[in-house]
Protein backbone atom coordinates (compact mmCIF):
# COMPACT_ATOMS: atom_id res chain seq x y z
CA UNK A 1 0.00 0.00 0.00
CA UNK A 2 1.51 3.21 -0.84
CA UNK A 3 1.18 6.50 1.55
CA UNK A 4 -1.94 8.78 1.00
CA UNK A 5 0.05 11.51 -0.23
CA UNK A 6 2.29 9.41 -2.69
CA UNK A 7 -1.44 8.10 -4.32
CA UNK A 8 -2.21 12.05 -4.59
CA UNK A 9 0.99 12.37 -6.34
CA UNK A 10 0.44 9.55 -8.66
CA UNK A 11 -3.49 9.90 -9.87
CA UNK A 12 -4.11 12.15 -12.02
CA UNK A 13 -5.47 15.76 -11.56
CA UNK A 14 -9.04 17.11 -11.98
CA UNK A 15 -8.49 20.35 -12.33
CA UNK A 16 -11.73 21.80 -11.21
CA UNK A 17 -13.57 23.76 -13.78
CA UNK A 18 -14.75 26.58 -11.31
CA UNK A 19 -11.32 28.14 -10.04
CA UNK A 20 -10.32 31.66 -8.95
CA UNK A 21 -7.97 32.50 -11.70
CA UNK A 22 -4.91 35.09 -10.99
CA UNK A 23 -5.94 38.69 -11.99
CA UNK A 24 -2.65 38.47 -14.22
CA UNK A 25 -4.41 36.07 -15.92
CA UNK A 26 -7.76 37.81 -16.15
CA UNK A 27 -6.23 41.21 -17.12
CA UNK A 28 -4.64 39.75 -19.56
CA UNK A 29 -8.04 37.79 -20.72
CA UNK A 30 -9.72 41.82 -20.55
CA UNK A 31 -7.16 43.30 -22.60
CA UNK A 32 -7.78 40.87 -25.62
CA UNK A 33 -11.42 40.89 -25.72
CA UNK A 34 -11.16 44.66 -26.23
CA UNK A 35 -8.49 44.32 -28.89
CA UNK A 36 -10.48 42.06 -30.38
CA UNK A 37 -13.72 44.06 -30.62
CA UNK A 38 -11.69 46.46 -31.80
CA UNK A 39 -9.83 44.74 -34.52
CA UNK A 40 -13.22 42.82 -35.67
CA UNK A 41 -15.10 46.99 -35.83
CA UNK A 42 -11.66 47.88 -37.95
CA UNK A 43 -11.83 45.21 -40.13
CA UNK A 44 -15.87 44.81 -40.99
CA UNK A 45 -15.50 48.75 -41.91
CA UNK A 46 -11.62 48.56 -44.02
CA UNK A 47 -12.97 45.69 -45.82
CA UNK A 48 -16.18 46.95 -47.14
CA UNK A 49 -18.13 44.52 -44.66
CA UNK A 50 -20.72 47.63 -43.51
CA UNK A 51 -20.74 51.02 -45.35
CA UNK A 52 -19.53 53.52 -43.61
CA UNK A 53 -22.99 55.64 -43.53
CA UNK A 54 -23.82 52.95 -41.17
CA UNK A 55 -20.33 52.09 -38.99
CA UNK A 56 -17.77 54.79 -39.63
CA UNK A 57 -14.60 52.92 -39.20
CA UNK A 58 -12.36 53.52 -35.51
CA UNK A 59 -9.98 55.60 -37.17
CA UNK A 60 -12.35 57.66 -38.27
CA UNK A 61 -14.04 58.07 -34.96
CA UNK A 62 -10.45 58.21 -33.16
CA UNK A 63 -9.78 61.54 -35.47
CA UNK A 64 -13.05 63.21 -34.86
CA UNK A 65 -12.13 62.53 -31.10
CA UNK A 66 -9.28 64.47 -31.29
CA UNK A 67 -10.68 67.10 -32.97
CA UNK A 68 -13.41 67.43 -30.49
CA UNK A 69 -11.20 67.15 -27.76
CA UNK A 70 -8.44 69.90 -29.12
CA UNK A 71 -11.16 72.22 -30.01
CA UNK A 72 -12.82 72.08 -26.28
CA UNK A 73 -16.14 70.92 -27.23
CA UNK A 74 -15.80 67.55 -26.22
CA UNK A 75 -14.99 68.39 -22.72
CA UNK A 76 -17.27 70.71 -22.38
CA UNK A 77 -19.92 68.82 -23.05
CA UNK A 78 -17.90 66.43 -20.23
CA UNK A 79 -18.02 68.95 -18.22
CA UNK A 80 -21.66 69.51 -18.95
CA UNK A 81 -23.32 66.51 -18.24
CA UNK A 82 -20.86 65.79 -15.51
CA UNK A 83 -22.10 69.01 -13.85
CA UNK A 84 -25.97 68.04 -13.94
CA UNK A 85 -25.20 64.60 -13.07
CA UNK A 86 -23.72 65.40 -9.99
CA UNK A 87 -26.06 67.98 -8.78
CA UNK A 88 -28.85 65.92 -9.19
CA UNK A 89 -27.24 62.83 -7.91
CA UNK A 90 -25.84 64.23 -4.54
CA UNK A 91 -29.72 65.90 -3.97
CA UNK A 92 -30.93 63.01 -4.43
CA UNK A 93 -28.44 60.87 -1.98
CA UNK A 94 -28.69 63.90 0.59
CA UNK A 95 -32.83 62.85 0.91
CA UNK A 96 -32.98 59.08 -0.23
CA UNK A 97 -30.29 57.99 2.97
CA UNK A 98 -31.84 59.76 5.91
CA UNK A 99 -35.55 58.85 4.22
CA UNK A 100 -34.59 55.34 3.46
CA UNK A 101 -33.04 55.03 7.02
CA UNK A 102 -35.97 56.58 9.05
CA UNK A 103 -38.26 54.24 6.90
CA UNK A 104 -36.07 51.11 8.04
CA UNK A 105 -36.06 51.98 11.70
CA UNK A 106 -39.49 54.17 11.81
CA UNK A 107 -42.78 52.04 11.22
CA UNK A 108 -44.78 54.91 10.90
CA UNK A 109 -42.45 56.78 8.74
CA UNK A 110 -42.22 53.54 6.52
CA UNK A 111 -46.55 53.62 6.32
CA UNK A 112 -46.31 57.31 5.32
CA UNK A 113 -43.92 57.13 2.59
CA UNK A 114 -44.48 53.53 0.79
CA UNK A 115 -47.17 54.05 -0.80
CA UNK A 116 -45.86 57.00 -2.27
CA UNK A 117 -42.83 55.63 -3.66
CA UNK A 118 -44.87 52.64 -4.80
CA UNK A 119 -46.34 54.89 -7.09
CA UNK A 120 -43.08 56.62 -8.09
CA UNK A 121 -40.69 53.74 -8.75
CA UNK A 122 -42.39 51.98 -11.88
CA UNK A 123 -42.08 55.39 -13.55
CA UNK A 124 -38.57 55.83 -15.61
CA UNK A 125 -37.23 59.50 -15.17
CA UNK A 126 -37.67 60.47 -19.11
CA UNK A 127 -41.87 60.49 -18.09
CA UNK A 128 -40.95 63.43 -16.04
CA UNK A 129 -39.42 65.18 -18.76
CA UNK A 130 -42.62 66.99 -19.98
CA UNK A 131 -43.83 68.08 -16.26
CA UNK A 132 -40.30 69.41 -15.63
CA UNK A 133 -39.87 71.03 -18.90
CA UNK A 134 -43.20 73.04 -18.05
CA UNK A 135 -42.26 73.53 -14.58
CA UNK A 136 -38.80 74.55 -14.84
CA UNK A 137 -38.00 75.81 -18.81
CA UNK A 138 -35.19 73.73 -20.45
CA UNK A 139 -32.00 74.98 -18.50
CA UNK A 140 -30.05 73.59 -15.59
CA UNK A 141 -32.41 72.97 -12.94
CA UNK A 142 -34.70 71.12 -15.33
CA UNK A 143 -31.73 68.64 -16.10
CA UNK A 144 -30.97 68.43 -12.47
CA UNK A 145 -34.47 67.38 -11.53
CA UNK A 146 -34.34 64.68 -14.02
CA UNK A 147 -31.50 63.17 -12.94
CA UNK A 148 -33.01 63.73 -9.37
CA UNK A 149 -36.47 61.94 -10.02
CA UNK A 150 -34.26 59.05 -11.68
CA UNK A 151 -32.10 57.93 -9.12
CA UNK A 152 -33.52 59.09 -6.04
CA UNK A 153 -35.53 55.79 -5.52
CA UNK A 154 -33.04 53.22 -6.26
CA UNK A 155 -30.93 54.61 -3.70
CA UNK A 156 -33.77 54.98 -1.08
CA UNK A 157 -34.27 51.27 -1.77
CA UNK A 158 -30.96 50.68 -1.56
CA UNK A 159 -30.50 52.68 1.97
CA UNK A 160 -33.67 50.55 2.81
CA UNK A 161 -32.99 47.62 2.25
CA UNK A 162 -29.27 47.77 3.92
CA UNK A 163 -30.41 49.33 7.18
CA UNK A 164 -33.19 46.32 7.40
CA UNK A 165 -30.50 44.12 6.83
CA UNK A 166 -28.23 45.01 9.51
CA UNK A 167 -27.17 41.88 11.73
CA UNK A 168 -30.17 42.16 14.72
CA UNK A 169 -27.76 40.41 16.74
CA UNK A 170 -24.84 43.35 16.80
CA UNK A 171 -28.04 45.65 17.82
CA UNK A 172 -28.80 43.50 21.07
CA UNK A 173 -25.25 43.10 21.79
CA UNK A 174 -24.53 47.20 21.55
CA UNK A 175 -27.71 47.44 24.18
CA UNK A 176 -26.52 44.84 26.30
CA UNK A 177 -22.89 46.47 26.56
CA UNK A 178 -25.01 50.10 27.41
CA UNK A 179 -25.53 51.36 24.55
CA UNK A 180 -28.41 54.00 23.73
CA UNK A 181 -30.59 53.94 20.87
CA UNK A 182 -28.49 57.04 19.31
CA UNK A 183 -25.61 55.09 19.74
CA UNK A 184 -27.02 51.86 18.12
CA UNK A 185 -27.88 54.37 14.79
CA UNK A 186 -24.59 56.24 15.12
CA UNK A 187 -22.32 52.82 15.72
CA UNK A 188 -23.85 49.88 14.73
CA UNK A 189 -26.86 50.42 12.37
CA UNK A 190 -25.23 52.82 9.81
CA UNK A 191 -21.75 51.52 9.75
CA UNK A 192 -23.77 48.06 8.90
CA UNK A 193 -25.92 49.15 6.64
CA UNK A 194 -23.00 51.57 4.88
CA UNK A 195 -21.77 48.73 2.09
CA UNK A 196 -25.51 48.10 0.75
CA UNK A 197 -26.00 51.97 0.86
CA UNK A 198 -22.25 52.54 -1.15
CA UNK A 199 -23.45 49.44 -3.85
CA UNK A 200 -26.73 51.30 -4.07
CA UNK A 201 -25.19 54.87 -4.87
CA UNK A 202 -23.22 53.33 -7.27
CA UNK A 203 -25.99 51.64 -9.24
CA UNK A 204 -27.51 54.63 -9.28
CA UNK A 205 -24.81 56.99 -10.27
CA UNK A 206 -24.69 54.86 -13.78
CA UNK A 207 -28.55 55.31 -14.01
CA UNK A 208 -28.24 58.44 -12.76
CA UNK A 209 -26.20 59.19 -15.92
CA UNK A 210 -28.68 57.69 -18.43
CA UNK A 211 -31.16 59.77 -16.96
CA UNK A 212 -29.01 62.82 -18.07
CA UNK A 213 -28.21 61.96 -21.64
CA UNK A 214 -32.13 61.52 -21.76
CA UNK A 215 -32.94 64.62 -21.05
CA UNK A 216 -30.08 66.43 -22.90
CA UNK A 217 -31.35 64.68 -26.37
CA UNK A 218 -34.36 65.98 -25.67
CA UNK A 219 -33.90 69.28 -24.61
CA UNK A 220 -30.47 71.29 -24.25
CA UNK A 221 -27.55 73.15 -26.25
CA UNK A 222 -24.65 71.59 -24.33
CA UNK A 223 -23.42 68.29 -22.39
CA UNK A 224 -23.05 64.91 -24.36
CA UNK A 225 -26.66 63.78 -25.09
CA UNK A 226 -27.34 67.21 -26.62
CA UNK A 227 -23.50 66.42 -28.69
CA UNK A 228 -24.66 62.88 -29.76
CA UNK A 229 -28.30 64.59 -31.07
CA UNK A 230 -27.06 67.43 -32.95
CA UNK A 231 -24.73 64.80 -34.81
CA UNK A 232 -27.08 62.74 -35.76
CA UNK A 233 -28.94 65.93 -37.13
CA UNK A 234 -26.48 66.28 -39.23
CA UNK A 235 -26.03 62.45 -39.89
CA UNK A 236 -22.75 62.57 -38.54
CA UNK A 237 -21.99 58.93 -37.34
CA UNK A 238 -18.57 59.41 -36.14
CA UNK A 239 -19.45 62.07 -33.27
CA UNK A 240 -22.29 60.24 -32.32
CA UNK A 241 -19.91 57.52 -31.63
CA UNK A 242 -16.99 59.97 -30.12
CA UNK A 243 -19.85 60.54 -27.85
CA UNK A 244 -21.07 57.26 -27.29
CA UNK A 245 -17.49 56.34 -26.18
CA UNK A 246 -17.29 59.76 -24.37
CA UNK A 247 -20.22 58.75 -22.01
CA UNK A 248 -18.62 54.88 -21.50
CA UNK A 249 -15.66 56.10 -20.50
CA UNK A 250 -16.96 58.90 -18.31
CA UNK A 251 -19.01 56.39 -16.14
CA UNK A 252 -16.39 54.00 -15.98
CA UNK A 253 -14.01 56.71 -14.54
CA UNK A 254 -16.62 57.71 -11.63
CA UNK A 255 -17.29 54.26 -11.21
CA UNK A 256 -13.75 53.82 -10.12
CA UNK A 257 -13.73 56.79 -8.04
CA UNK A 258 -16.41 55.23 -6.02
CA UNK A 259 -14.91 52.23 -5.67
CA UNK A 260 -11.74 53.99 -4.55
CA UNK A 261 -13.91 55.72 -2.17
CA UNK A 262 -16.01 52.95 -1.03
CA UNK A 263 -12.66 51.34 -0.21
CA UNK A 264 -11.61 54.69 2.37
CA UNK A 265 -15.12 55.05 3.84
CA UNK A 266 -14.76 51.60 5.13
CA UNK A 267 -11.46 50.23 6.18
CA UNK A 268 -12.69 47.11 7.46
CA UNK A 269 -13.66 45.80 4.37
CA UNK A 270 -10.42 46.65 2.57
CA UNK A 271 -8.69 44.36 5.68
CA UNK A 272 -11.11 41.34 4.87
CA UNK A 273 -10.32 41.74 0.66
CA UNK A 274 -6.70 41.38 1.61
CA UNK A 275 -7.14 37.76 3.30
CA UNK B 1 -24.41 31.97 49.64
CA UNK B 2 -26.41 34.93 48.75
CA UNK B 3 -27.63 34.86 45.44
CA UNK B 4 -27.10 37.38 42.68
CA UNK B 5 -29.50 36.12 39.78
CA UNK B 6 -32.62 34.19 40.66
CA UNK B 7 -35.18 32.97 38.07
CA UNK B 8 -38.96 32.58 40.30
CA UNK B 9 -41.30 29.93 38.83
CA UNK B 10 -40.44 31.36 35.50
CA UNK B 11 -42.41 29.90 32.12
CA UNK B 12 -41.80 31.08 28.76
CA UNK B 13 -44.47 30.16 26.02
CA UNK B 14 -44.74 31.41 22.43
CA UNK B 15 -47.65 31.53 20.03
CA UNK B 16 -47.39 29.07 17.25
CA UNK B 17 -50.06 28.52 14.57
CA UNK B 18 -52.92 26.26 16.60
CA UNK B 19 -51.54 26.89 19.98
CA UNK B 20 -48.48 27.86 21.93
CA UNK B 21 -45.50 26.22 22.63
CA UNK B 22 -44.26 26.08 26.46
CA UNK B 23 -40.02 26.58 26.12
CA UNK B 24 -39.36 26.71 29.92
CA UNK B 25 -41.79 25.67 32.69
CA UNK B 26 -41.96 26.87 36.26
CA UNK B 27 -38.06 26.80 36.28
CA UNK B 28 -36.82 28.21 39.88
CA UNK B 29 -33.04 28.28 40.27
CA UNK B 30 -30.73 30.63 42.56
CA UNK B 31 -27.24 31.85 41.26
CA UNK B 32 -24.70 32.58 43.96
CA UNK B 33 -22.07 35.20 43.61
CA UNK B 34 -18.93 34.27 42.56
CA UNK B 35 -20.53 30.71 41.55
CA UNK B 36 -19.44 29.42 38.11
CA UNK B 37 -22.78 27.57 36.93
CA UNK B 38 -23.11 25.27 33.77
CA UNK B 39 -26.71 24.97 32.52
CA UNK B 40 -26.30 21.33 30.50
CA UNK B 41 -29.01 20.16 28.12
CA UNK B 42 -29.86 19.02 24.97
CA UNK B 43 -30.94 21.30 21.57
CA UNK B 44 -33.93 22.93 21.98
CA UNK B 45 -34.40 22.35 25.93
CA UNK B 46 -34.54 26.09 26.42
CA UNK B 47 -31.34 26.94 28.02
CA UNK B 48 -30.90 29.59 25.49
CA UNK B 49 -34.26 31.43 26.17
CA UNK B 50 -33.38 31.14 30.05
CA UNK B 51 -30.35 32.92 29.03
CA UNK B 52 -31.90 35.40 27.21
CA UNK B 53 -34.01 36.38 30.04
CA UNK B 54 -31.22 37.27 32.35
CA UNK B 55 -30.42 39.29 29.66
CA UNK B 56 -33.12 40.96 29.46
CA UNK B 57 -33.66 40.29 25.97
CA UNK B 58 -37.44 38.71 26.44
CA UNK B 59 -39.90 38.99 29.52
CA UNK B 60 -40.91 35.68 31.47
CA UNK B 61 -44.68 35.19 30.42
CA UNK B 62 -45.39 34.10 34.13
CA UNK B 63 -43.01 34.50 36.96
CA UNK B 64 -39.86 36.60 37.35
CA UNK B 65 -36.41 37.02 37.11
CA UNK B 66 -34.52 39.16 39.55
CA UNK B 67 -30.77 40.58 39.67
CA UNK B 68 -29.48 41.12 43.29
CA UNK B 69 -33.20 40.54 44.41
CA UNK B 70 -34.55 43.49 42.20
CA UNK B 71 -36.98 42.49 38.61
CA UNK B 72 -35.03 42.25 35.39
CA UNK B 73 -37.31 44.24 33.01
CA UNK B 74 -35.29 45.64 29.85
CA UNK B 75 -31.78 44.54 28.22
CA UNK B 76 -29.68 44.10 31.89
CA UNK B 77 -26.07 45.83 30.84
CA UNK B 78 -24.84 44.09 34.32
CA UNK B 79 -25.93 40.77 32.96
CA UNK B 80 -22.64 40.84 30.22
CA UNK B 81 -23.45 38.63 27.55
CA UNK B 82 -21.09 36.60 25.27
CA UNK B 83 -22.61 35.37 21.75
CA UNK B 84 -21.81 32.06 20.24
CA UNK B 85 -21.18 33.82 17.02
CA UNK B 86 -18.95 36.49 18.81
CA UNK B 87 -21.63 39.47 17.87
CA UNK B 88 -17.82 41.65 17.22
CA UNK B 89 -18.83 45.30 15.62
CA UNK B 90 -16.77 44.65 12.25
CA UNK B 91 -16.17 47.95 11.78
CA UNK B 92 -14.41 48.15 14.28
CA UNK B 93 -10.61 47.35 15.24
CA UNK B 94 -10.28 44.93 18.28
CA UNK B 95 -9.29 48.10 20.43
CA UNK B 96 -12.38 49.71 19.53
CA UNK B 97 -14.61 46.92 19.96
CA UNK B 98 -13.52 46.25 23.54
CA UNK B 99 -13.20 50.37 24.46
CA UNK B 100 -17.15 50.21 23.23
CA UNK B 101 -18.47 49.62 26.68
CA UNK B 102 -15.67 50.92 28.11
CA UNK B 103 -17.31 54.53 25.81
CA UNK B 104 -20.36 53.78 26.81
CA UNK B 105 -19.35 54.69 30.76
CA UNK B 106 -17.84 57.66 29.74
CA UNK B 107 -14.63 56.25 31.04
CA UNK B 108 -12.05 58.74 29.91
CA UNK B 109 -9.68 57.84 27.01
CA UNK B 110 -6.51 57.50 28.93
CA UNK B 111 -8.23 54.89 31.08
CA UNK B 112 -10.08 53.33 28.61
CA UNK B 113 -6.84 52.83 26.63
CA UNK B 114 -5.26 51.34 29.76
CA UNK B 115 -8.07 49.16 30.69
CA UNK B 116 -8.39 47.48 26.90
CA UNK B 117 -4.67 46.99 26.71
CA UNK B 118 -4.70 44.57 29.92
CA UNK B 119 -7.76 43.22 28.69
CA UNK B 120 -5.68 42.00 25.25
CA UNK B 121 -3.15 40.83 27.35
CA UNK B 122 -5.07 38.51 29.41
CA UNK B 123 -6.42 37.10 26.38
CA UNK B 124 -3.18 36.95 24.43
CA UNK B 125 -4.16 39.51 21.89
CA UNK B 126 -1.04 41.56 22.41
CA UNK B 127 0.12 42.99 18.93
CA UNK B 128 -3.60 42.58 17.33
CA UNK B 129 -5.27 45.80 18.96
CA UNK B 130 -5.46 47.37 15.48
CA UNK B 131 -6.79 44.52 13.22
CA UNK B 132 -10.37 43.89 12.76
CA UNK B 133 -12.38 41.40 13.61
CA UNK B 134 -12.63 39.77 9.51
CA UNK B 135 -8.85 38.97 9.98
CA UNK B 136 -9.00 37.00 13.11
CA UNK B 137 -9.48 33.62 13.67
CA UNK B 138 -13.38 31.79 15.24
CA UNK B 139 -10.92 31.37 18.70
CA UNK B 140 -9.07 35.16 18.39
CA UNK B 141 -12.62 36.30 18.28
CA UNK B 142 -14.09 34.58 20.79
CA UNK B 143 -11.29 36.27 22.98
CA UNK B 144 -12.07 39.13 21.80
CA UNK B 145 -15.45 38.95 22.42
CA UNK B 146 -15.20 37.91 26.12
CA UNK B 147 -12.11 40.90 26.88
CA UNK B 148 -15.30 42.84 25.49
CA UNK B 149 -17.49 41.24 27.67
CA UNK B 150 -15.16 41.50 31.09
CA UNK B 151 -14.34 45.67 29.97
CA UNK B 152 -17.97 46.06 30.49
CA UNK B 153 -17.37 44.70 33.93
CA UNK B 154 -20.75 43.09 34.62
CA UNK B 155 -22.33 41.56 37.64
CA UNK B 156 -22.99 38.55 35.29
CA UNK B 157 -21.58 37.26 32.56
CA UNK B 158 -23.96 34.78 30.77
CA UNK B 159 -22.14 32.85 27.61
CA UNK B 160 -24.31 31.26 25.30
CA UNK B 161 -22.46 27.92 24.16
CA UNK B 162 -19.31 30.59 23.30
CA UNK B 163 -17.01 27.78 22.22
CA UNK B 164 -19.01 25.65 20.21
CA UNK B 165 -18.12 26.70 16.97
CA UNK B 166 -14.46 26.52 18.06
CA UNK B 167 -12.62 23.60 16.75
CA UNK B 168 -12.02 20.96 19.72
CA UNK B 169 -7.75 22.28 20.57
CA UNK B 170 -9.15 25.77 20.67
CA UNK B 171 -11.96 25.05 22.73
CA UNK B 172 -10.01 23.53 25.42
CA UNK B 173 -6.76 26.35 25.57
CA UNK B 174 -10.31 28.56 25.63
CA UNK B 175 -11.90 26.54 28.69
CA UNK B 176 -8.45 26.88 30.18
CA UNK B 177 -8.29 30.83 30.01
CA UNK B 178 -12.20 31.27 31.13
CA UNK B 179 -11.28 29.27 34.29
CA UNK B 180 -8.28 31.48 34.86
CA UNK B 181 -10.24 34.53 34.18
CA UNK B 182 -12.89 33.54 36.07
CA UNK B 183 -10.41 32.54 39.04
CA UNK B 184 -9.16 35.79 39.13
CA UNK B 185 -12.00 38.17 38.05
CA UNK B 186 -14.57 36.16 40.80
CA UNK B 187 -17.39 37.00 38.20
CA UNK B 188 -20.37 35.31 38.57
CA UNK B 189 -20.50 32.57 35.34
CA UNK B 190 -24.09 31.49 33.68
CA UNK B 191 -22.48 29.27 30.85
CA UNK B 192 -24.35 27.51 28.49
CA UNK B 193 -23.46 23.86 26.85
CA UNK B 194 -24.89 20.74 25.32
CA UNK B 195 -21.14 19.43 25.89
CA UNK B 196 -20.69 17.19 29.10
CA UNK B 197 -17.03 17.33 29.54
CA UNK B 198 -17.06 21.30 29.15
CA UNK B 199 -19.60 21.39 31.51
CA UNK B 200 -17.65 19.19 34.30
CA UNK B 201 -14.61 21.19 33.39
CA UNK B 202 -15.80 24.36 33.77
CA UNK B 203 -18.93 24.28 36.13
CA UNK B 204 -18.90 24.47 40.12
CA UNK B 205 -22.94 23.49 39.58
CA UNK B 206 -24.40 21.93 36.98
CA UNK B 207 -27.70 21.83 36.21
CA UNK B 208 -29.07 19.46 33.67
CA UNK B 209 -32.36 19.92 31.83
CA UNK B 210 -35.00 18.77 30.51
CA UNK B 211 -36.41 19.41 27.12
CA UNK B 212 -39.86 20.31 25.66
CA UNK B 213 -40.86 22.12 28.07
CA UNK B 214 -37.58 23.42 29.77
CA UNK B 215 -37.57 21.78 33.26
CA UNK B 216 -34.19 21.62 35.69
CA UNK B 217 -34.13 17.78 35.79
CA UNK B 218 -31.17 17.69 38.61
CA UNK B 219 -28.64 20.10 39.95
CA UNK B 220 -25.20 18.00 40.55
CA UNK B 221 -22.69 19.52 42.62
CA UNK B 222 -18.91 19.07 41.38
CA UNK B 223 -16.18 17.64 43.62
CA UNK B 224 -13.64 18.15 41.13
CA UNK B 225 -11.30 20.21 43.39
CA UNK B 226 -10.25 24.23 42.15
CA UNK B 227 -8.51 25.45 40.84
CA UNK B 228 -9.29 23.43 37.50
CA UNK B 229 -7.35 22.93 34.64
CA UNK B 230 -8.66 21.12 31.29
CA UNK B 231 -6.31 18.44 32.74
CA UNK B 232 -8.73 17.27 35.16
CA UNK B 233 -10.50 15.18 32.08
CA UNK B 234 -8.24 12.27 32.84
CA UNK B 235 -9.01 11.46 36.23
CA UNK B 236 -11.58 9.02 38.11
CA UNK B 237 -13.27 11.44 39.30
CA UNK B 238 -14.56 13.00 36.09
CA UNK B 239 -15.05 9.68 34.29
CA UNK B 240 -17.11 8.88 37.48
CA UNK B 241 -19.16 12.29 37.34
CA UNK B 242 -19.24 12.25 33.67
CA UNK B 243 -21.49 8.52 34.42
CA UNK B 244 -23.42 10.07 36.66
CA UNK B 245 -24.63 13.06 34.41
CA UNK B 246 -24.83 10.38 31.04
CA UNK B 247 -27.21 8.63 33.16
CA UNK B 248 -29.37 11.65 33.41
CA UNK B 249 -29.27 13.06 30.00
CA UNK B 250 -29.43 9.53 28.18
CA UNK B 251 -33.10 9.14 29.17
CA UNK B 252 -33.72 12.75 27.87
CA UNK B 253 -32.17 12.08 24.80
CA UNK B 254 -33.69 8.92 24.19
CA UNK B 255 -37.04 10.10 25.12
CA UNK B 256 -36.50 12.78 22.49
CA UNK B 257 -35.88 10.58 19.94
CA UNK B 258 -38.62 8.25 20.70
CA UNK B 259 -40.71 11.32 20.98
CA UNK B 260 -39.26 12.70 17.01
CA UNK B 261 -39.82 8.83 15.95
CA UNK B 262 -43.58 9.18 16.84
CA UNK B 263 -43.95 12.20 15.10
CA UNK B 264 -42.28 10.99 11.87
CA UNK B 265 -45.15 8.50 12.27
CA UNK B 266 -47.88 10.15 12.95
Amino acid sequence: MAAPDQVAAVAPRNTPFIVLAPPSWLALISLASVLTILALWAAATTFGWVSPLFLPSPVDVARAAAKLASNGDLWRAILASSARVFAGFFLAAAIAIPLGVAMAVFGPVRAMFSPLISLLRPLPSITWIPLTILWLGIGEQQKVMIVFLGSWIYILLATYEATRRVDPLLVRAARNLGAGDFTVMREVILPGALPGILAGLKVSLAIAWSCVLSAEMIAARSGLGALIWEAKEWGDMTVVLVGMTSISLTVLLADAVAGRVELVLQPWERARRRH
Amino acid sequence: MSAILTAEHVTKSYPVPGGEMVAIRNLSLDIAEGEFLCLLGASGCGKSTMLNMFAGFTAPTTGRVLLQGRPITGIEPRCGMVFQSYALFPWKTVQENIEFPLRMRDVPRSERRAIASSLIEMVHLDGFADRYPGELSGGMQQRVTLARCLAADPLVMLMDEPFAALDAMTRQVMQDELLRIQERSGKTIVFITHNIDEAIILGHRIVVMSARPGRIRTIVENPLPRPRHVGVQTSHAFADLKAELWAQIEEEVMQHVAASRLAEHA
